[in-house]
């Protein structure tokens, strides 16, 4: 075998391929020959460390997910959760998370489209309806106009495709910070609905052992789009791969594809019959066929001359790992698929409608556990199956970095200067513009909208009260001086924003986006990040068990610019919880002059990372707000027991920016119109005003107010609603009318001003 | 009890607001079904109204509604219009019968409008907001818009091109001495819309639904299917449907109409279901 060595390392060089000579040699080994192309790139793809989790996965078993709620764990494309009983079934949500950040950079309308089209295959294939898609995106500052145009290519490329596909956006963040700027991220979430007796798992059924089944490929005809993309997105930019590892979006046809889907499985289900459900994503054919097979204990045959391709000629090596999108795999009953290939062909028209789209029959899962590819009447793979699912593992280094703790030399203080700063800086400004390029609305589920609360809330189940919240967060100034708080608070502010709209959070997806894995140094913030995430997860459970779960999630590696500086670490979570009654969901605007501001949690001398230092002082080192699992746990308890009790008028977390910022955002989302404000009895201090240590502000009714003594978490009013639309305090006020204005706008200015 | 009247909404490809449409019909005591672009003519005959919904049709090849404007199942939609039966398009749902020439069908059959891109200030594209309408002179013969009064309704919009035009020597007075005027964007007391963001697209003559002659076909942009409930209705909305939903206990906010509701429930008392 070792004569081998030279060939396979001209043959990587070559074609291009990502993969070390050591593993190479590895896979020669399992084939026990020179590897076929075919071999290679599926190799490639397969142990990419976007499909394999090389470097990561050993650090991933750490994360809690289990709990009570959990359906289905992190494993298969999507999660599990139980969600609520109505009309005499059990309902589940499906949830998953996945970055698409090196593609949206590359070409960021594609790219971003590509993303939001990839999360929602991964909801559908559990047997779900998506019921919405959230999308959290990091650019550079919009200063720069590389990074503009990449912020709204992105922007336009989520609205494509997400209001066409008819999904309502859910909202997300956006945060600017200059290690972005040539690498951005673009993390997709998604959420879908699926009765608890209807998942479908996402490998060939156990029945297959005794039954011929087929394995049927549906969609878009297979082109030479994606190929390579998976390693794509494990290399770094600088690398010469590129525009063409890039997909293409087809949201309307995802759709009939999708509606089609639905009445396939309606069939399958009232027949009856076990089939298995699979996306096509990364890898393509080659990774569904293989992973299909492998989970399910066996091995396939298959016929790659039996798929559709709009391109003649392409070699088997594109046909089975391109990337091209709007596909997906069944493995069903031979006698069946033919009845399943009309649904897709004929009923629905596919062929007619999208030329060379359609449903075939491309192999056969067989007893043995062997992958055989045919093309031509060729062998061009053969390998055993459980080498190219189970992958490798490497190792990494992790060696610790300082970071600047320093504080300022002294703290200012002017609250009309300093808010209306905040108010207009990049991270401070209302995200409004970008959500109105979205359909928050489609499906007419939505209670509350991106920007009108802390979560987003949904009311997934016509006629029954179960109301759905979401949010996601990542704080790259924490991570940069923190990585492990980095991590902590991306779990703490997502659960606090559930919190907050008074939803209990069931459970979370995270996506960690980092540098390159090989550099000990951001292995280091790596590892630091999933440990901030597990202990914040294993501190906040309140729905039962003993965590808040984990239940989907992804890596994403190689985020650097193109002298290889690192993005700042950049774990993000989302975090989903459940409304026993939606009527009882809070928005943060102001309702009713005269009612009390409430503050929940205390205020500490730790400001670094936040919006007051950086846009006011222009400092940014300081110490990060500390994560305190119980008393985020006893805040969280305390706030959904007073919104349980209808005592809560409006309810707002404080994060970026301090008390009185989040003060300033509850008078701004009640709108000039309204003509409410907040009067703060509070001393003029940098660590009352604009401390980020986490809790939260709840406007109460005067006679509403329950003792405060002796309640398990620090609680005390601070302030008043007022007839004015104006925000004051200890000897200053600022009127909000213009400021509002500009806060609502300026973020058009900033990123779509050459429109 | 007689059986309900049976309302088709229809699905073309890429079409995605026929569920929740077709759900608000039977909310409002009707029987709303969803029903494929192929179904046969025959199946469609005993409907006693259509709703085309929103969405993308055919991904808007051409341009948005033209596509499916030439679908045969349209033909089934275009005659039954002719014969007086009510039909609603909503959002893509009204771009496919500008595009087959119902409304504002001066010559039935014949394109006399466009739904073009949106004019936003500041930028350009896809737009969702929520707007305020209120019906035209005599849109009240409409069976969509008998139970409406010339109060704002506020709905949301969602959509890219929406910007109503028509040729050079068509008047705002043509447009309602030929009683085409369905639907006026307004401010949230009921005034006609003078500029953005009122009219959040620059649709001509403030125009958000076209009506055809005969008062039985309506061409709206705004989405009264999101807007059913006042549930719906955003916390700080401005105006009389924000009050009521910034009032509203938590079981009149479970269970009381929207906005939206009244073009639903204005069909159903045409239809003569009584509530």
């Amino acid at each position: 075998m070792q004569d081998i060595s030279a060939e396979l390392a001209e043959v990587l060089q070559s074609r291009g391929l990502s993969m070390t000579l050591e593993e190479a040699v590895k896979v020669a080994s399992f084939v026990g020959r020179m590897p076929t192309p075919l071999e290679l790139h599926l190799f490639d793809t397969m142990w990419s460390e976007h499909c394999s989790y090389k470097s990561s996965r050993k650090l991933l078993k750490t994360l809690p997910v289990s709990a009570p709620q959990v359906v289905l764990g992190p494993g298969e494309d999507a999660g599990i959760v139980e969600f609520a009983e109505h009309g005499g079934h059990l309902w589940d949500i499906v949830v998953a998370h996945e970055s698409h950040n090196h593609p949206s950079q590359v070409l960021p309308v594609e790219g971003a489209a590509t993303g939001v089209g990839g999360i929602v295959r991964d909801v559908y294939c559990m047997g779900a309806r998506v019921i919405g898609v959230m999308d959290l995106l990091r650019f550079g500052p919009p200063a720069s106009s590389s990074s503009r145009a990449v912020a709204r290519g992105v922007v336009q490329g989520v609205w494509q495709y997400g209001n066409a596909l008819g999904v309502p956006n859910l909202g997300g963040d956006t945060v600017f910070h200059e290690g972005y700027e040539s690498n951005c991220l673009v993390n997709v979430v998604s959420v879908g609905l699926v009765r608890h007796d209807r998942i479908i798992h996402s490998f060939v059924p156990g029945a297959a052992r005794g039954t011929p089944y087929v394995l049927v490929l549906v969609g878009k005809p297979t082109d030479a789009t994606g190929f390579g993309g998976a390693t794509f997105a494990s290399a770094d930019l600088d690398s010469d791969l590129g525009m063409g590892a890039v997909q293409v979006a087809d949201p309307f046809l995802k759709r009939v594809v999708a509606e089609a889907n639905a009445r396939v499985l309606d069939m399958l289900f009232e027949r009856g019959v076990d089939f298995g459900f699979k996306d096509l994503g990364a890898g393509g054919i080659a990774c569904v066929s293989s992973e299909m097979a492998s989970h399910g204990g066996m091995g396939i045959e298959l016929w790659l001359d039996k798929v559709p391709v709009s391109v003649p000629d392409l070699p088997p090596e594109v046909v089975a790992c391109a990337e091209t999108q709007e596909r997906f795999g069944l493995a069903v009953p031979q006698d069946i698929a033919y009845e399943v290939v009309q649904i897709y062909n004929e009923e629905f028209e596919l062929p007619r409608l999208y030329p060379g789209a359609g449903a075939s029959i491309i192999g056969r899962f067989t007893s043995d556990r062997t992958y055989l590819v045919l093309h031509g009447g060729r062998e061009v793979a053969c390998a055993p199956v459980e080498a190219i699912t189970e992958g490798i593992r490497h190792d990494r280094e992790a060696c610790p970095i300082e970071s600047d703790v320093s504080e300022p030399s002294s703290r200012p203080v002017d609250p009309p200067s300093d808010l209306s700063s905040m108010a207009l800086s990049p991270s401070g400004v209302s995200r409004s513009p970008l959500y109105s390029f979205y359909d928050s609305e489609v499906q007419a589920a939505t209670h509350l909208r991106p920007g009108e609360a802390d979560s987003v809330v949904v009311v997934p189940i016509p006629g029954c009260s179960a109301g759905l919240a979401v949010s996601g967060d990542g704080n790259p100034f924490y991570g940069e001086l923190d990585p492990y708080l980095g991590g902590a608070h991306a779990v703490a502010e997502a659960f606090r924003n559930v919190v907050a709209t008074g939803a209990v959070p069931l459970c979370a997806t995270d996506c960690l986006n980092y540098g390159s894995p090989e550099n000990p140094e951001v292995f280091w913030q790596f590892s630091r990040g999933v440990e901030g995430i597990a202990d914040a997860c294993r501190a906040l459970a309140l729905a039962g068990g003993e965590a808040l779960p984990i239940v989907s999630g992804n890596v994403s590696f190689y985020n650097q610019s193109r002298d290889g500086a690192a993005i700042p670490p950049s774990p993000i979570v989302a975090v989903f919880g459940r409304l026993d009654d939606f009527t009882r969901a809070r928005d943060i605007s102001l309702k009713r002059a005269g009612d009390l501001i409430v503050l929940v949690g205390e205020r500490r001398d730790e400001l670094g990372g936040g919006l007051y230092y950086r846009e006011c002082l222009g400092h940014r080192g300081g110490a990060v707000p500390s994560f305190r699992g119980g008393e985020e746990l006893a805040m969280a308890r305390l706030v959904l027991d007073w919104i349980g009790r209808d005592i809560v008028r409006a309810s707002h977390d404080i994060s970026e920016g301090g008390l009185a910022f989040a003060a300033m955002e509850m008078a701004f989302a009640s709108g000039p119109h309204n003509g409410l404000g907040v009067r703060l009895d509070i001393a003029c201090d940098p660590v009352l005003l604009y401390s980020e240590t986490p809790g939260y502000l709840l406007e109460v009714g005067p006679d509403d107010l329950p003792a405060l003594a002796g309640l398990a978490a620090p609680v005390r009013v601070i302030g008043e609603v007022v007839p004015a639309f104006s925000i004051s305090g200890n000897g200053w006020e600022l009127n909000l009318r213009e400021l509002c204005e500009q806060w609502r706008d300026r973020l058009a200015a900033m990123v779509w001003r050459e429109e | 009890m007689s059986a309900r009247p049976r309302i088709a909404v229809i699905q073309f490809p890429g079409s995605n607001c026929e569920y929740e449409t077709a759900r608000c019909l039977s909310d409002a005591g009707l029987e709303g079904y969803v029903r494929r672009w192929n179904t046969p003519a025959s199946e469609l005959e005993s409907c006693d109204a259509f709703v085309l919904p929103g969405g993308f049709s055919f991904q808007d090849r051409i341009r948005a509604g033209a596509v499916a404007a030439k679908e045969r199942v349209t033909d089934s939609v275009f005659e039954a219009a002719c014969a007086g039966k009510p039909v609603l398009g909503i959002c893509n749902g009204a771009q496919i019968l500008v595009e087959c020439g119902l409304v504002p069908g001066w010559e039935c059959g014949r394109v006399e409008a466009a739904l073009a891109s949106n004019h936003i200030e500041g930028r350009t594209g896809y737009l969702s907001a929520w707007i305020n309408v209120v019906p035209g002179p005599s849109a009240s013969r409409s069976p969509w818009l008998g139970l409406a009064s010339s109060a704002a309704i506020p709905l949301p919009i969602a959509h890219a091109e929406g910007r109503f035009m028509f040729s050079p020597d068509v008047d705002r007075a043509r447009l309602d001495e030929s009683l085409a005027t369905g639907l006026v964007y307004a401010d949230s007391s009921g005034a006609e819309a003078t500029g953005y963001p009122d009219n959040p697209n620059g649709s001509f003559g403030a125009l958000a639904g076209l009506l055809n002659p005969a008062g039985n076909v309506l061409a709206m942009m705004p989405h009264p299917e999101r807007a059913f409930n006042l549930w719906q209705v955003p916390p700080a909305l401005p105006g009389p449907w924000g009050d009521a939903r910034r009032a509203a206990g938590r079981e009149e906010l479970r269970g009381n109409p929207g906005p939206g509701r009244v073009f639903f429930e204005s069909l159903a008392a045409f239809l003569g279901v009584s509530r």
